[in-house]
Formats: structure tokens, sequence, C-alpha cells
């Protein structure tokens, strides 16, 4: 039996791993000051096939608010599409959705 | 320098003999950069913004996606370089581009002025040298002019695109 000092210990947690398990990965493009506008815009339109003012919404999201989520999906696709933005010199990561 | 201007499939520019020996050193330094022992550019922080962390906070999942990828995106700059030292007229003049080496010119361009953008610490308020009156003005110069170059590059893909569809 466990002591009044013993860290206390609720389902919820087990409940909690699974549901982590099943968040999905996401794509962030990060604001910087030398990529221009009109160059991440065309680049979100070539990698991801988004239309014009997606990638326009996209563009100026990363722009103000520093940063923006671009893709999400299963880890594997994550990484792929982080080396793809990469390669064209946006600032990009991937990550567990939070 | 003529800017880039969309042409039938392809988009053209012109530059100056100067114009086209900056280029060229610039992908000199690039190419050496790139092409150095780690051990002695291992925490160079052009590097650094050209081969970012794929991942933020977990030095594992960074170390992973680096393994998986670092190769073949510095062999894809690699490439990049060659395609755009071989359509780069070295006396000057006129620079024509299909759709792949114009790809490979919007990276290459773009992995320059990250390169330069680095180095001079530009920031979102930095300004366009007013009077040349160093070697930072003049790089800061040269900056500013890959930036109108690049810029073209990518208003006349759009252009182009739109004239696709």
């Amino acid at each position: 039996m466990a002591g009044p000092l013993a860290p206390e210990r609720t389902p919820d947690t087990t409940v909690d791993e699974d549901h982590d398990l099943d968040r999905p990965w996401v794509t962030i493009v990060w604001n910087d000051p030398v990529n221009l506008m009109t160059y991440v815009t065309f680049v979100l339109q070539e990698l991801f096939g988004y239309d014009e003012p997606t990638a326009t919404t996209l563009m100026l999201q990363v722009h103000h608010e520093g940063k923006a989520i671009v893709s999400s999906g299963p880890r594997e696709r994550m990484e792929h599409d982080t080396s793809r933005l990469h390669a064209y010199g946006l600032w990009a990561s991937y990550q567990r959705d939070s | 320098m003529k800017p880039f201007r969309a042409r039938g499939g392809d988009v053209v520019a012109r530059l100056d003999p100067a114009e086209a020996t900056v280029v060229g050193l610039l992908l000199d330094q690039l190419e050496q950069l790139l092409a150095a022992d780690a051990e002695d550019v291992g925490d160079d922080p052009v590097l650094a913004r050209l081969l970012p962390d794929g991942h933020r906070g977990d030095p594992e999942i960074a170390a992973d996606y680096r393994e998986l990828t670092e190769s073949a995106l510095r062999s894809g700059k690699a490439d990049d370089l060659a395609v755009v030292r071989a359509t780069l007229p070295a006396a000057g003049g006129e620079v024509r581009l299909d759709a792949d080496q114009a790809a490979a010119w919007l990276r290459s361009t773009n992995d320059l002025r990250l390169a330069l953008g680095t180095r001079l610490d530009i920031g979102e308020d930095t300004e366009p040298p007013e009077e040349i009156t160093g070697e930072e003005d003049q790089q800061l110069a040269v900056y500013y002019w890959l930036t109108a170059v690049q810029g073209s590059l990518v208003d006349a893909l759009v252009a182009a695109r739109a004239g696709r569809s």
C-alpha cells in the first residue's frame, strides 16, 4: 500500500500516452529575414501544390506570427517535407503536433 | 543587369561582365564551404543555416534527420551550383534558362543570399547601403543585387506558370 508521499498515479496518464501516439506530426516553416515573401509563396505552391491564395496565407502567417504549419501527417512524410523545404533554403523543422 | 523575364517556355536575363564575375566568385566560395572538412567548419553559422536541424529541441531526432537527409541535401546543392556555372556567361551576356535550370538558379541564388545574409547579420530592418565606404557596404550591395536577381527570377517563373495555365 502506498504511503502518503507516493506519487499519485491516475489512469489518465496511460490514456494520454496512447493519445500521444495518435497525434500527427507537422512540418513548420519559421520566419527568417532573408527569404523573399514571393519566393516563400512560390516554393509552397511548387512543393505542396497549394493554390496561390492558400500559399500566400501561409507565407503571411510565417511573416507575421513567426511560423506556420505547412503540412501534417506521419513522421516519415514530415521528414521528407522538411528536407524538400531545406533544399529550397526555407527554415523548416518537423515535430509532433502540440 | 537586365532582370529575368518569361520568354516562351524559358526565362531570360542579361548580366554585365562584372556581375557575371561576382556570381562566379560567390559560387566558388559556396562550393568551397560545402566541400570543406566538417572538422574545420563544423560550427560555421552559414553551414548551420544551409543545412539546418530538422527538429528543434530533440537532439536525437535531429541527428536521425541529419543522417537520413544531409548527404542528399549537399549533393543537391552541388548539382545546382554546377547548373548555374554551366549556364552563367563567364564574360557577361544573356542567361537563358529552361524550367529545371531556373529551379537550380532559384535555389543557388537563395543559398548565396542566405550565406551572405548570415555573414552580414541581415535583419528585418536592414537597409541597402546609401554609399559604399567599406568592404561590408560592398557585400551588402552584392546581397541586395542578388535579391533583385532572385526576385525577378521568381516573378518571371510566376508569370511563366500563369502563361501555362
